[in-house]
Formats: C-alpha cells, structure tokens, sequence
C-alpha cells in the first residue's frame, strides 16, 4: 500500500510538472537532438544577414523542440556533455564514466523519473550563493513541489525563460515568444519586445520589479547582447535548484547566429545574494526548417494537483 | 521454390532467436560470478589473507565496475523520452547525516593507551566534481558539544569555524590546513560512491581478484594520492563491503584505513534509488576512528559548493 502510495505520488508529481500538454512539441516538427548522445547540432548554412549588416535572428527556434522536455536537452543545458564514446562536463572538464547501454530491462515510471532526475542535475555550474543563503536553495530545492513558483503557474521569467521560440527582428526591435510549456517547468505564454539601440536603462528605482524586468540590446559584433534589470524577487533564475535572487539582479543575455544554431547563454549578477556572477552552460536551439510551421496556441496553465502529492520526489 | 527459401529464412530466424535466448539466460547475472566462471583460479602463496587470486582482463574488471555501480545506484540511465543513451554515472554531491562514536588516542598518545571515545553526530557534504567534502562533527567531550568543520577541496583544505567561513569578510574565520589534504582526500575517494570512480580512472591499473570467496577490486588512486592502493572487497549484492588503503611510503603511514560498510539502503527523505550503507566503521593504522549509523541520505544531487576560501589559497600558494 505504502508503494503504491508512493507510486500515486510520482504521477501526480509528473502530472502536476506537466500541467501543460507536452503534445505541444511533437507539433513543432522538424529534426531533435540525436537521443544516443547530449551534444550540440552542428551549425549548416549561411548565417542570413539584414539590410543593416546584423545577423538576422528572426525564426521559429524550435527545430530542437524538447529543450525542456527531454533528459538528452535537459543534460546538455547542465553541461554534460554525452558523446559517442566519452561522457564530460564541458564547465570542469571532469571525465564522467559511462556504459554502454546494453541488455536494456525496462524500468518502471518510478525508476525512470527517478533516474531522470539525477541526470538533469549532475552538472557542476552551479551559482555561488553567500553562505547565509546555501541552506535556502538546498530548502527551496527539496521542496520545489511547492516551492517553484513555475508550479503554480507563474511566468518562467528572465532568464529562467531560457531561448525564445520565436524571434522576429526589426531594425529597432526584438520581439521573443515563449510559448508556455509543460515538462520540466510549466510556464505561460509569455512575449518580450526589446529595443536594440543600447539606450540606457530606467532608473531602477523607477521600475516596478516584474518577471522579465527592463530589457535593452546592443550589438557587440554579430553577438545580441541583453542587459535586463528592474526583475522581481519571486522568480528562479535557473530551470532547476531552486535558484532565487533578489530584485537587484541584472542579466545580460547574448544570442549568436551560426547558420541554423542560435546559442544563447545568460550572466546572473546579483551582489545581494551571490557571491560572484553566475553564467548558463551555452544553449544551442536548431531553426525549424518548416516554412509553414508556426506556434500553436497554448493551453491556460490550471495546477489542480498539489493536494495529490504524498512524497518531495520531483524534477 | 519461393516459399522453401521463405521457410528456410523463418526457420533459421527461429534457430538464431532460440540461440539468442539462452545465450542470454545462461548468462551470468553479475560480474562477480562473470569474472570467477571466465578465468581458471590460481592459487598462491599467501598471508592468509589471499587464498585465491584470479587473472582477470579490462573486460572482466570494466563488468565488475559496472555491476557494482549499479548495484549501488551510480550508473543509471532513463527511459523519459526514449532517448538512448548509454548508463552514466550520475553522483555529483551528496549529503550524509549520521550518529555514533569518534575516537582519538589518549592525553599521551602512546601505543597500547586506550582510545577515547566521544559520542558523535556526524554530517558531511559530499562532492566529486569538483572533489570535495565538508566534515561536520559536533562531538560530546565532557558533556559539553564540540564542534568542528573540516573541508577538502582539490588540493586545499581548511577548518571552518561555521559553514562557509572567510568567504565574506568578517563571516566566520576560515584556518588553512594543508597537510590534512591528503588525508581528507583519502575520506573522499574511500566511500562507496568514490571507490567506483576512482576505480573507473584507474582504467588498466584496476585489477580484479578472488578472495575468500569474495571479488576484490585493487587499484591506485592518482595526484596526491598516487601513492596509495585502495582494495574494495565486494559482498554478495555487489556492494562496497570494505576498503583497505596502503600507502607504498612509510612516511605517509596515516593513509592506512580500513572502512566497513553494511546495511545498505536508500537512506533518502526523497527516493533516489542510490543505496548508501546504513554502518560505516572505520579505522586508521588498526585504531578504531568512527563508528556511525547512517540516518540520510540526500543522494539527489543537492546544491553542495565549496568555494576555496581567498586566505586559504594564499596559504597553499606559499
């Protein structure tokens, strides 16, 4: 009884990670990462260029399509880098040992969540926080069952958002569409429209603290570089680990084109709560090479499941 | 004509997947049993405490590594998604909780005087990448708590007086001690989790053999510890039963251990599926050091940092 306890509560878990439909991937089409291994696709084509002579970044980055869902995704975002013969941590350099995947048994559901969520978690960058604070990300991490607020349904937020599905670009503007998603976070829809003229920032003290904060971009070379402040303290900062900050964080984003890869990563400064800047392992997003794809719309994200959950198994 | 090649094919199928079949049953489960079955025993002189050694190859040693990874929850893979990749080790940081009792020689430290014994809680956070541990015990002496905080980390190590000491001016005090690093490593590389690893890195210097009926896994560990040989003895389940350290230079007599481990479980608040042992006891140059009851484990990958101290790197630069 206690098992099947315990079982209910990994399904419930699943399901309240799930909130929204993770069918919304499968209707993205185009090529995935290779599953047999976590790393980056290789860049193909010309890196398309605007009147202006920028990189030109409009498209539906979506050709990975699980960048939240899938184990693969999830460990290459962490920096474990699984290839054909070696498996590392591309930010410590650490050999991992690895098996061959032989005389496969199929596991329960309860085994592969479990096992899942050892590896998306088994990377080595992890933000420095001031000691005062280690005991709280180690809490809020434990308890991300209640304690993420992407689990009630809140807006991922800068940078926690992560690479956006759609970019269409302007010679003034950005405009980013996330559409919301289930799997590792649940999130809604959420848009940014970014001015790139590297006009400066509103005084802080001027801003309400919201979930993206005030972001401005510039061009450094061909890279788009985001600088956002103004963010409130309720988002994490990170997909996993209970990453929270204050509401004196400030994130700069870089986005560089090769091709049909966009790699994006983020710098966290937060001198409130860090101990130095934080910066994502590198995520690369593949283009959807569909000329007739397009965004589905998403469901409303509803949490009806929290009274179900009987364990702090999870993500 | 067709369909007798037709039924040719289907019978030489069915011929191939009967094969297959107990190719794959008659099997052995594990490489403990693997590696006595594929290699004639030859027995040796020895002190007693050999009976039996077995010539073992890469394969058999990189079998055995891997049953006994598995067996303690390290190498895992998952099926969410239905992806394929192959088994990774996914251990990065643990924490471990426990009770029991410490001992430290006597006021005069003289051989034969005997060890004092103190009842110990005992908490260590646990990281292999990069390497490191924090060490907390809160020892009973004169039924009064005493404290203290010893961490490792790569080649440094220090004394804390509160977790996360020296690392902001004024929190804490953070003492350099460097000539613990060897054996605060040794901790390290001598638990279940690390034995695996460090075996995995030995590549070609790991060598199996049959003692007393039991799987012995020897191998040299590396940098600073390139001196020492660890033997891990392997129970009946594949798990890590005991790990002997002999360090090849007398001077470094202290890297001589013996650590026990049994009872093993998942010990996780939350499920991990990584066993952790629920007994460790271990001892140094034949002195019981420890004898502790694991109460938790948090095997899930916790947020374990370990941040070098800015005094402590000064310290290890002179």
């Amino acid at each position: 009884m206690a098992c099947r306890i315990r079982f209910c509560g990994i399904i419930f878990a699943t399901i309240l990670l799930c909130v929204l439909p993770a069918a919304v991937f499968a209707q993205y089409g185009g090529p995935r990462m290779d599953h047999e291994n976590t790393l980056p696709p290789t860049p193909v084509g010309p890196t398309p260029m605007t009147a202006d002579g920028h990189p030109d970044l409009t498209g539906l980055w979506n050709g990975l399509a699980d960048n939240l869902l899938g184990v693969p995704n999830q460990m290459h975002n962490v920096g474990i880098e699984v290839g054909p013969d070696s498996t590392r941590d591309i930010h410590s350099g650490a050999q991992i040992a690895t098996w061959p995947l032989q005389n496969r048994e199929k596991q329960n559901n309860e085994q592969n969540e479990r096992a899942a969520t050892l590896l998306r978690r088994m990377g080595s960058n992890r933000p420095i926080y001031k000691p005062q604070y280690w005991q709280r990300v180690k809490d809020f991490d434990a308890n991300s069952n209640e304690e993420d607020p992407s689990n009630n349904c809140m807006p991922a937020g800068v940078p926690r958002m992560g690479v956006p599905s759609y970019i269409a670009q302007t010679p003034t503007y950005l405009i980013f569409v996330y559409p919301g998603q289930g799997g590792l976070i649940a999130t809604a829809t959420s848009y940014r429209m970014i001015p790139t003229d590297g006009r400066k920032h509103t005084d802080i003290e001027d801003l309400d603290g919201t979930w993206n904060g005030e972001s401005i971009g510039h061009w450094e070379g061909d890279t788009m570089v985001i600088d956002s402040i103004g963010f409130n303290s309720t988002s994490w900062f990170d997909q996993l680990g209970g990453y929270f900050h204050s509401e004196n964080m400030h994130v700069i984003e870089r986005l560089h084109r090769d091709g049909n890869t966009l790699t994006w990563t983020a710098t966290v400064e937060d001198p409130d709560v860090l101990l130095e800047p934080w910066t994502t392992t590198p995520r690369v997003a593949l283009l959807n090479p569909d000329p007739k794809a397009i965004l589905p719309e998403s469901l409303p994200c509803s949490e009806r499941d929290f009274a179900h959950v009987v364990t702090k198994e999870h993500h | 004509m067709t369909m007798r090649i037709t039924r040719t094919k289907a019978l030489a199928k069915c011929a191939f997947a009967i094969a297959a079949f107990f190719a794959l049953v008659l099997q052995p489960a594990g490489g403990q049993n693997n590696n006595a079955k594929s290699s004639p025993a030859a027995k040796v002189p020895s002190n007693g405490a050999v009976d039996d050694v077995t010539k073992s190859s890469a394969s058999d040693v990189a079998r055995t590594l891997r049953t006994a990874a598995e067996a303690l929850g390290l190498a895992r893979w998952s099926g969410v998604g239905g992806q394929r990749l192959p088994e990774v080790d996914v251990i990065n940081t643990m924490e471990m909780w426990g009770s029991g009792t410490t001992y430290a020689p006597g006021p005069s430290d003289k051989p034969g005087e005997p060890r004092l014994a103190f009842k110990t809680e005992y908490h260590a956070a646990i990281g292999y990448n990069p390497p490191a541990m924090r060490v907390e015990l809160t020892r009973t002496v004169s039924g009064a708590p005493q404290h203290t905080i010893e961490v490792v980390r790569d080649n440094f190590a220090w004394d804390e007086s509160e977790i996360g000491a020296g690392l902001i001016p004024g929190k804490g005090v953070a003492t350099p001690t460097m000539a613990a690093v060897s054996i605060r490593q040794l901790q390290l590389w001598t638990l279940p989790y690390g034995v695996i690893k460090a075996a995995v890195a030995a590549g070609d210097k790991a060598k199996l053999s049959t003692e007393k009926g039991a799987t012995v896994i020897s191998f040299p560990l590396s940098g600073q510890l390139a001196d020492v040989i660890v033997r891990a003895t392997l129970d009946p389940q594949n798990e890590i039963a005991k790990v002997e350290t002999r360090a090849e230079n007398p001077a470094l007599a202290d890297l001589n251990t013996e650590t026990e481990y049994s009872d093993y479980a998942d010990h996780g608040e939350i499920a991990t599926d990584v066993k952790s042992p629920g007994h460790i006891v271990r001892k140094q140059g034949g002195h019981l050091l420890l004898d502790i009851k694991v109460k938790m484990l948090d095997a899930n990958n916790p947020y374990l940092v370990f941040p070098v101290p800015q005094n402590v790197k000064m310290a290890a630069a002179h």
